[in-house]
């Protein structure tokens, strides 16, 4: 059938390439990964965890539509927590510290493992066109190997051009240690892409057994753990602390007095970096009345001696970088093992490419990860998966899977993306989420088994376990709303759960709308509820108390989907419109907007741009469009 | 939205000022080639191609077909972007009069213009932004205001009134919502104490609330100001509606007489009251009448009471209250619309200062021989029609989608306010607020979550 090699070359073995690669393999695509080292397939080259806040949900979307990072972590954490137990559901989400050695093997033994992947090691420098540079042909190789392929996807990480800085050491490095890959960014700029530099920067990694933990907080993991991965009942893994101590005004003077000697500050570093995760120069120059900052002590893995200091990331010379630490609580004798150190790196302006992730300007070429702008291994692996997914789709002929800012974190992300570009690494945040009430983590599932089914990545076990909770669900809704607080019940209750005396005859649903009321009460009120899915009932609960809140969030998507379904065709000829500001004109042509709604999110398109596109597009008011 | 298929790319041209006599009337053109095609129709052809933008030449127009000078103008001469419109732009001041301006019009249709649709020049400046929707909304009323008042409102509103009061609400929501965000954006052990347990201040929610509410209510005050408030004259024959409307117009328009029954028929007449326009009515008085035309103009009068904003209710003060009066006022059901007189109180003997105790509780004394009385009158016509408090400050909205998004935003903070006070979720409260500041932002036609997290980050030290 195909006279190439491969199906499909991924370039890159981190977070996003392991996903891309597997998700072809998996849809039977010949796929060949190749990385510069095959022992750092999955390496989590900065802080020793997955999740957070809305990463943990993306962690859990890539679990429902078919991806592999949820199952690697639930397989190496070493601590798990829920985040922002207190501040509603909507923003709850799971995060693990990971054994990050055990995280780093266990990926690259999933890549070997897959039937119609081969991994190889090599360094890929350029590609292979066809005639008139539309179509991507294959990859070449800095020992000069030519592969050919139908699609290539792109996972570059922190490598392309790769610089890495620490005082006035410079080296030409992805990470600290390995070797920069050189050559491919050129190919984009000679191609015509917009490529440009981003910075990044990890802390250093110090010795445990150096370390006085009598001097500092001892965070520990929650005592149950949600499996990441929804296919998973449980997961049994030993759990070890995390620690938490404080930078004080001697931190900040040594700092101050040594910022001349920072490449950041001294201007050799040219890279944005991002705001959210500044270095603690950064912190220190920004926020000078800020008299601390709190610093995490983290465990790289069970059986290291390393320990990850988060939030001191610094690019200063290594002597400096030794004797602020050592004005910390608790590492007063530390030894440092690696230097925290700056990294600068190409990106391509992700505006670019298609809400496929595909390159506009090369068919058949993807590209994702944070060689599209982004921060965070979870970030990247939402979108090694969907370019994955797309290339399969590209080779099949069938419609890109392209998630919607209401249906998905990772649809936020992609659209933020290819819609907006971006100035500085992006990471995800709750607030870039319009509709997060409908995004919640233990969601994912029932929001994205369909499209999972669509991409063809849907297991029996998945499809299976999602009707077995969906099914439970609705038998705990309506038990709930059958069962009521009876005499029996109230003396059950009395003196273990606050304000039930006033409940009795109220149903155990409307119960769960009173503010103060969760589902640990109704345990309380019927011990028998006990045999039920705990997670299922949490989740009922939480269904009932915010019924109202979700349906408002609803109501706000179906008039967002109103523009969304206002398709613009790809071949739409703005020159023909007049009326349209020159600048929204150059705009569109460049982002080429699928629809309406994403042509109002493109920065500097006004609304009066819009209005005369609608009718352009034939669509005045009088239009109705479907609902969904 | 059938209007917005305007073709942006013809030119066109209009009369700018009124149909009517005047000395000088005005003739807009706007087109990408406005001053080329104006040119063809001008005598002095290449003075006017390359006039500079903001200048002004002296010629006549030119009928292109009979080459007849048809009117000695001066052209005015707008280069794109600068002009109203954002396009090349002429503008011709020509001799004032009906018959002028068609042949400068006609003149100018055989040069290649089209006649312009109703705000089809304000469109094109919207369209090619030089106005957002709150400026395009105002223009429409410079244009049409009916007192100087009511025009000031409008300017001021044009200037960015509007937008400057709406930005300040949405920066106030802004610096809500970004509180709110930082708690969901970052876990709880993260922030160190940067930001207190609860974000929301429910005293600075409800004030919030209070302040876009109030700017919602000033639709009322916009309408007033563009409309006007319809103004019934109302009592018995013969209590000196008629006399009072004249002196209200300032003119004798209505006929007065002694005789009862002399109005027969509704009149009406616009008038300006403390900047307020208001469009008076004086009716038939009422009583049973066997006349047919008069019964008729007392069913009118009916039906224009019960229409009207403001009813102003008289009672000769020489005959006093009487069954029928009393009758009147209490069947009254609204009574904020109602202003009770006490008139012809100059008739009065001469010692009418004792006769102040004989004025029933709640009459305005008037007289519209001497003109007694009418500051009182005025000023309860003025707070009949914006409210006790009067218009408190300069901006208004008048239009109802600005008054719709604003009601939407309150409502939202609403919420906002009583998921505060049961310390409801953070994460629902987020979403009210957010609702709220969508609003604010459909108002001026933009909306930008991106703001948010610039927010956060130029205010907190936050991330790992």
């Amino acid at each position: 059938m195909s006279n190439t090699d491969f199906d499909a070359i991924v370039i890159g073995g981190g977070h996003a390439g392991i996903e891309a690669s597997l998700a072809l393999a998996r849809l039977g695509f010949e796929t060949m990964l190749i990385t510069q080292s095959l022992d750092t397939i999955g390496r989590l080259s900065c802080n020793p965890s997955i999740g957070g806040l809305s990463k943990g949900n993306i962690v859990r979307e890539i679990d429902a539509l078919g991806g592999e990072m949820a199952q690697l972590i639930d397989k190496s954490m070493i601590q798990f927590r829920i985040l922002n137990q207190r501040r509603g559901p909507a923003v709850q989400a799971p995060r693990a510290q990971a054994d990050k050695f055990l995280y780093n093997r266990l990926a690259k033994e999933t890549v070997e493992g897959q039937k119609h992947l081969q991994p190889f090691q090599d360094t890929v420098t350029d590609f292979i066109l066809d005639h008139d540079s539309r179509n991507i042909k294959g990859v070449v190789t800095e020992r000069g190997r030519r592969f050919t392929a139908r699609t290539v996807v792109m996972t570059t990480g922190t490598f392309m051009e790769g610089k890495i800085f620490i005082g006035d050491y410079e080296s030409p490095s992805g990470r600290i240690g390995e070797p920069a890959a050189i050559g491919l960014g050129s190919s984009l700029r000679r191609l015509g892409f917009r490529v440009a530099r981003l910075k990044t920067g990890t802390p250093a990694r110090v010795s445990s057994a150096s370390i006085d933990y009598s001097r500092m907080e001892e965070q520990p993991g929650d005592p149950d753990i949600i499996p990441f991965s929804f296919a998973n009942e449980t997961v049994d893994r030993p759990q070890v602390p995390c620690w938490i101590t404080y930078t004080n005004e001697k931190t900040h003077d040594i700092i101050r007095a040594n910022m001349d000697k920072s490449p950041l500050y001294g201007g050799k570093i040219v890279g944005t970096g991002p705001r959210y995760c500044p270095s603690i120069e950064d912190k220190v120059v920004r926020f000078p009345d800020r008299d601390r900052h709190q610093i995490f002590v983290e465990p790289e893995g069970l059986g290291s001696d390393e320990m990850y200091l988060n939030g001191i990331s610094s690019s200063l010379p290594e002597t400096v970088q030794e004797s602020f630490i050592r004005t910390l609580p608790g590492l007063e004798d530390v030894k440092i093992m690696r230097p925290g150190y700056a990294v600068e790196y190409d990106f391509i302006d992700p505006r670019q490419l298609l809400p496929s992730l595909m390159t506009k300007q090369i068919s058949g070429l993807f590209s994702a990860g944070q060689t599209n702008g982004t921060s965070g291994y979870e970030e990247a692996g939402c979108q090694g998966l969907l370019a994955g997914i797309n290339a399969a789709m590209y080779m099949l002929g069938r419609d890109p899977l392209i998630l919607s800012r209401s249906e998905a974190y990772s649809g936020v992300l992609v659209d933020d993306l290819v819609t907006l570009g971006t100035k500085e690494p992006y990471r995800m945040f709750t607030s870039r989420a319009e509709y997060r009430l409908c995004l919640r983590h233990d969601t994912a599932d029932i929001r994205l088994s369909e499209k999972a089914a669509y991409a063809g990545l849907r297991t029996p076990v998945a499809a299976e376990a999602l009707a077995m909770k969906v099914k439970g669900l609705d038998e705990i809704k309506d038990l709930l709303a059958s069962r009521r607080v009876g005499k029996k019940e109230l003396e059950a209750a009395v003196g273990r759960v606050d304000g039930i005396e006033q409940r009795l005859g109220e149903s155990f649903e409307k119960l769960m709308k009173v503010p103060g009321f969760s589902a640990a009460d109704l345990l309380v009120l019927d011990p028998e509820l006990e045999n039920r899915n705990r997670r299922w009932l949490e989740q009922a609960a939480i269904d009932i108390k915010y019924e109202g809140y979700i349906g408002r969030q609803e109501k706000q998507i179906r008039r967002f989907k109103r523009m969304e379904n206002l398709k613009i065709p790809v071949d739409f000829n703005y020159d023909t419109i007049s009326g349209i500001s020159v600048e929204a004109i150059e705009k569109f042509k460049d982002i080429k907007p699928l629809s309406v709604g994403q042509a109002s999110r493109i920065s500097g398109v006004r609304s009066s741009d819009i209005a005369v596109l609608l009718v352009a597009l034939g669509r005045g008011a009088g239009v109705s469009e479907d609902d969904e | 939205m059938k209007e917005l298929t305007y073709n942006t790319e013809d030119p066109i041209a209009a009369l700018a000022t009124g149909w009517e006599e005047s000395a000088i009337a005005v003739i807009r053109t706007s087109g990408s080639d406005a001053i080329g095609l104006a040119s063809n129709i001008f005598s002095n052809k290449g003075g006017l191609q390359k006039a500079e933008g903001g200048t002004i030449v002296y010629g006549y127009v030119v009928d292109p077909e009979t080459g007849e000078r048809v009117d000695e103008v001066l052209a005015a001469v707008f280069r794109a972007p600068k002009s109203y419109t954002g396009e090349d732009s002429v503008e011709f001041y020509c001799h004032g009069g009906i018959p002028a301006v068609s042949v400068v019009l006609s003149a100018l249709k055989k040069g290649g213009f089209r006649d312009a649709a109703p705000g089809e020049f304000t469109m094109r400046a919207f369209i090619n932004g030089k106005l957002d929707l709150t400026r395009a909304e105002a223009v429409h009323e410079i244009v049409t205001a009916r007192t100087a008042r009511a025009h000031s409102l409008a300017l001021n509103r044009l200037s960015g009134g509007l937008e400057k009061r709406i930005d300040g609400l949405k920066k106030r929501l802004l610096d809500m919502l970004s509180s709110v965000e930082l708690l969901l954006d970052y876990p709880e052990d993260e922030l160190d104490g940067q930001a207190g347990e609860y974000p929301l201040d429910a005293k600075a929610v409800s004030e919030l609330c209070a302040d876009i509410g109030r700017l919602a209510e000033s639709f009322k005050a916009g309408k007033v100001f563009r409309d006007g408030v319809p103004v019934a004259l109302a009592g018995r024959t013969n209590a000196g509606k008629s006399s009072l409307f004249n002196l209200l117009l300032r003119e004798d328009r209505a006929i007065v007489s002694e005789v009862h029954g002399t109005t027969r028929d509704y009149i009406e007449s616009w008038i300006t009251v403390k900047g307020i326009p208001l469009r008076l009515f004086d009716t038939a008085g009422l009583r049973a009448s066997d006349n047919p035309v008069e019964a008729e103009g007392i069913k009118r009068s009916g039906e224009v009471i019960a229409e009207a904003g403001i009813v102003l209710y008289l009672v000769d003060s020489t005959e006093g209250l009487n069954e029928e009066d009393e009758a009147f006022i209490s069947g009254f059901e609204d009574a904020e619309r109602l202003i009770k007189l006490w008139s012809k109180i100059d008739t009065v003997p001469a010692a009418g200062e004792e006769n102040d105790a004989d004025i029933p509780e709640g009459f305005i004394p008037v007289s519209s021989v001497s003109g007694k009385g009418l500051n009182d009158l005025e000023d309860a016509l003025s707070e009949a029609a914006l409210g006790r408090k009067g218009l408190e400050d300069d901006v208004v909205i008048d239009s109802m989608r600005q008054r719709d998004l604003l009601s939407r935003a309150k409502e939202a903070l609403v919420n906002t306010a009583a998921a505060a006070a049961e310390e409801a979720p953070l994460d629902a409260a987020a979403m009210e607020l957010r609702d709220a500041l969508d609003a604010l932002g459909e108002i001026t036609g933009e909306v930008s979550s991106a703001d948010i997290l610039n927010n956060i980050f130029s205010n907190f030290c936050v991330g790992k």
